[in-house]
């Protein structure tokens, strides 16, 4: 028992020691891209992606790394998955316009959340609004509980900080793409996707969508997704090719 | 409710009213030679007249009013009504004027103009095209129509071309102008057809419905503005312009009867028939001039009209890696879509990337507004001063190139520990700025600096660290608010009688297993609780004898006071309660204690 115990141990430690940390194979990956080694270092960083907690620098380096390869549609996914962490990673939402521009994407307009993501980090403004909400709710809570009725400041800075961590956390809600992204899908096929009026190949076909598309899935039925493509229409699409932009954990 | 209904109704009002009249001022040109006329125009706004000045009085300038125009407009069912007048000004002489404010009176309120700047030349500016003009087309208080070719006809158009040459890149604005007789009804189309080749079309404004006497008839015209922007140097042929129509022209009556109505004056416009036609401008010709190779700027990229360029920086202190935005504001009048992107200069020390660009057009097709520019840029040292701004164009007014520049603007920003490779970047089309200097391929390992996002694809809405110190501050809220409730319950009346009965109730159940010694002395206390009786010699009796109980349960409760009188005062004290007495006494008390509970 013992020993077979003990093989098991030193069978299991050589299992790991054997895989390569997740920043040696970043490293190797890196060096690769430099050498021009396009499709191994993309598949190292694919790896290291894999393997580690996401970050937006390995993403848009991955990115950037397909780009060169020669691969726009994934490249533009990576800059966006880049972007999803981090929305105010300058070189990432430059290199996504410069590959949307090469794949024939259109500029979306900037919208006030784009102006919000500019300024503020998602997560920084998600713990003040917490902290906002749960200072006023304390202080309200026990101005009443210890009957400081006359200290009517103090209840009106409790209410100001109440409201206005309700509002930060409304806000934060509201703009954070790892919600707001929750149901956005790419097109990565090279010959783009039909929309179709309904989920049958047959079916009239409302427009065509190219790689490097953003649509909104709204629901799946078998191999057919529903979703909203820029402008606002709405119809059918095979699920093959339409990759999240936030990845399923 | 129903005071924020009448104070909303209010707002609305008074919102509509300030709406309604508007009154705005302003010259077709600020700038122009001698003999050559600029117009002024005031524009007032919902109103259905106004006193103006027949002439002004400046010193080197003839000023008449030339005319009057109303203009109605339909939009989101709302309909406008505006009102022009035109004021012709001819420099007598060379100068810099201001043509002061004037007062416009509307339904008595009297309002005032702007002042307005005019600048006037000794000659025309344009040796190659002496009559070009620099204004919009004369929109509609603009000159009617050629009365000849027109006179009597039902229904006609005409191209108006704001200028007869222009160089290539240049916009000209041109108006569309189509005539129906007040007396034909009918429907137009929402769109005519306009190209050709040689020049581009903008996109056409909407339609603006307006009513104009030509030879003493009434016409009701559709005007459509656009731009042509001509794109090679030559004579260029202006197609001619068409409109579908659907029109309800007065006919004649049905065959055989109309020598019958003939006799009926007022029964002759009472046949109609229903027309389709297309309506169509007259070919036109515009003399296009090829940009001067002469002095051209290194850095023009296409940019042909009048410009100002404005320039900030946000946010005006940068972290280390932070990037900072420098917005570059384009303004003026001329072609905003064949616009590239304004050069930096002096940006050695950051890193720069293609700006993104925004454009707000302020009349309908786009020939007057702002481009801003936006370039991300992160400095490679610590910096204090942002990259100048350098900006050059093409002034058809005056034949040259112009460039503008801006000195850098004061910042604080801090070098990041390495820069990011940047990705060979092709310039975004209509940027001009090159992309950033130094390696374009060779990663940078240390590019996580750059990026100070989450490495979590949930938001911390959802992250168990965040929920668990939500949870954690609402246990401690709840507990707060509990621990103070029942502190505050306590000390209340019914929180004191509720734990009055309580002791007594615990009083009662303990008697069963007392002391036999004590026995009395609980049958006291429990009694004392029981009928909350002060601490004093005879009170409880005397509550006794107070309550509403039956009188044999009173008698019995005294024999007990009595007993316990007994058992404490009297010399070696009392036998101790037999068993039975003990049941008897607590039977008793059950019994007072049910009565109590009623």
């Amino acid at each position: 028992m013992k020993n077979s115990l003990l093989f098991y141990s030193l069978f299991a430690t050589g299992l790991l020691l054997s895989q390569p940390a997740p920043a040696d194979v970043l490293a190797d990956a890196r060096a690769r891209y430099a050498e021009g080694e396009y499709q191994q270092a993309a598949k190292l960083f694919e790896q290291a992606i894999e393997t580690a907690p996401p970050q937006a620098a390995v993403f848009f380096e991955f990115g950037r790394c397909l780009r060169q390869a020669g691969q726009d549609g994934r490249a533009a996914l990576n800059f966006q998955r880049s972007l999803v962490l981090d929305p105010r990673f300058a070189p990432a939402a430059v290199a996504l316009a410069e590959t949307n521009t090469d794949l024939g994407i259109p500029k979306p307009a900037a919208t006030w959340r784009d102006r919000v993501l500019e300024h503020v980090p998602m997560d920084t403004l998600t713990l003040t609004g917490a902290v906002l909400f749960w200072v006023g709710a304390f202080m309200i809570t026990l101005l009443f509980l210890l009957r400081a009725a006359r200290r009517k400041g103090l209840y009106a800075l409790g209410m100001i900080c109440l409201a206005a961590g309700i509002a930060v956390l409304a806000l934060a809600w509201l703009c954070d793409p790892r919600i707001t992204d929750r149901n956005t899908a790419m097109v990565l096929t090279n010959s783009g996707a039909s929309v179709l009026n309904s989920p049958a190949e047959q079916s009239e076909k409302i427009a065509s969508l190219r790689e490097g598309t953003q649509v909104q899935i709204l629901s799946q039925r078998g191999r057919w997704f529903y979703g909203q493509v820029p402008g606002g229409a709405r119809g059918w699409f095979l699920t093959e090719g339409i990759v999240p932009i936030i990845p399923p954990v | 409710m129903k005071h924020a209904l009448a104070f909303l109704f209010l707002t609305f009002l008074a919102a509509s009213t300030l709406a309604a009249q508007e009154i705005v001022a302003g010259l077709s040109s600020d700038q122009a030679a001698v003999g050559e006329p600029v117009q002024l125009v005031v524009t007032v706004r919902g109103a259905r007249g106004a006193d103006v000045p027949q002439t002004l009085s400046v010193n080197g300038l003839r000023i008449n009013l030339a005319g009057r125009s109303t203009q109605f407009e339909m939009r989101n069912f709302k309909m406008s009504s505006t009102l022009s007048y035109t004021y012709i000004i001819v420099p007598q002489f060379e100068g810099n004027f201001t043509i002061p404010s004037f007062d416009v009176t509307i339904e008595g309120k009297t309002y005032r103009t702007q002042a307005m700047h005019l600048s006037v030349s000794g000659a025309a500016q344009v040796p190659q095209m002496p009559t070009l003009p620099q204004s919009m087309p004369t929109l509609p208080g603009g000159p009617p129509p050629s009365a000849t070719s027109d006179n009597g006809r039902p229904y006609f158009a005409e191209l108006v071309l704001s200028k007869k040459s222009a160089y290539v890149g240049e916009i000209v604005p041109v108006e569309l102008r189509f005539y129906f007789n007040s007396r034909i009804g009918g429907q137009v189309g929402e769109r005519p057809n306009f190209g050709g080749e040689g020049f581009t079309v903008q996109k056409f404004s909407n339609a603006v419905k307006r009513e104009q006497v030509v030879n003493e008839a009434n016409y009701v015209v559709f005007t459509f503005q656009s731009a042509i922007t001509p794109v090679k140097a030559g004579t260029l042929e202006i197609p001619a312009a068409s409109l579908e129509a659907r029109l309800q022209v007065p006919g004649n009556a049905p065959q055989g009867l109309g020598d019958f109505f003939n006799n009926f004056p007022l029964a002759q416009g009472m046949f109609t028939e229903t027309r389709e036609i297309t309506l169509q401008t007259k070919p036109q010709q515009i003399e296009v001039v090829a940009l001067p190779k002469e002095n051209k700027p290194e850095d023009f990229s296409g940019a042909v009209g009048k410009f100002t360029m404005d320039t900030s920086v946000s946010p005006k202190k940068a972290a280390a890696g932070e990037p900072v935005t420098l917005s570059v504001t384009v303004s003026g009048q001329g072609n905003f879509e064949g616009m590239g992107a304004p050069s930096l200069i002096g940006d050695e020390g950051w890193r720069t990337y293609p700006p993104s660009d925004k454009f707000q057009a302020a009349d309908a097709i786009g020939f007057t507004g702002e481009k801003k520019f936006e370039y991300p840029i992160i400095a490679r040292q610590d910096q204090t001063k942002t990259p100048g701004v350098r900006f050059s164009y093409f002034d058809p007014s005056t034949g040259k190139y112009v460039t503008l520049t801006t000195d850098p603007l004061p910042v604080d920003a801090r070098a990041g520990n390495a820069a990011p490779a940047a990705t060979a970047p092709a310039a975004a089309p209509g940027a001009g700025t090159p992309a950033a200097p130094g390696p374009a391929t060779k990663p940078t390992p240390d590019i996580a600096v750059m990026a100070n996002g989450s490495s979590h694809w949930s938001s911390l809405f959802f992250r168990k660290e965040f929920l668990i110190g939500n949870a954690s501050l609402f246990v401690a809220w709840l507990a707060i608010v509990l621990v103070f409730s029942l502190r505050r319950f306590s000390a209340s009346n019914t929180g004191r009688m509720l734990a009055r009965k309580k002791q007594a109730s615990d009083a009662l159940s303990v008697l069963r297993v007392a002391d036999p010694s004590a026995f009395y002395d609980r049958v006291h206390d429990y009694l004392t609780l029981r009928l909350n009786a002060p601490v004093e010699p005879g009170s409880l009796a005397a509550k006794i004898d107070s309550s509403t109980l039956p009188a044999e349960l009173k008698s019995s409760l005294h024999k007990m006071l009595e007993r316990h009188d007994e058992s404490k005062f009297a010399a070696g004290g009392i036998t101790q309660p037999s068993a039975e007495e003990r049941e008897s006494v607590v039977a008793t008390l059950k019994q007072f204690h049910a009565f109590h509970e009623k």
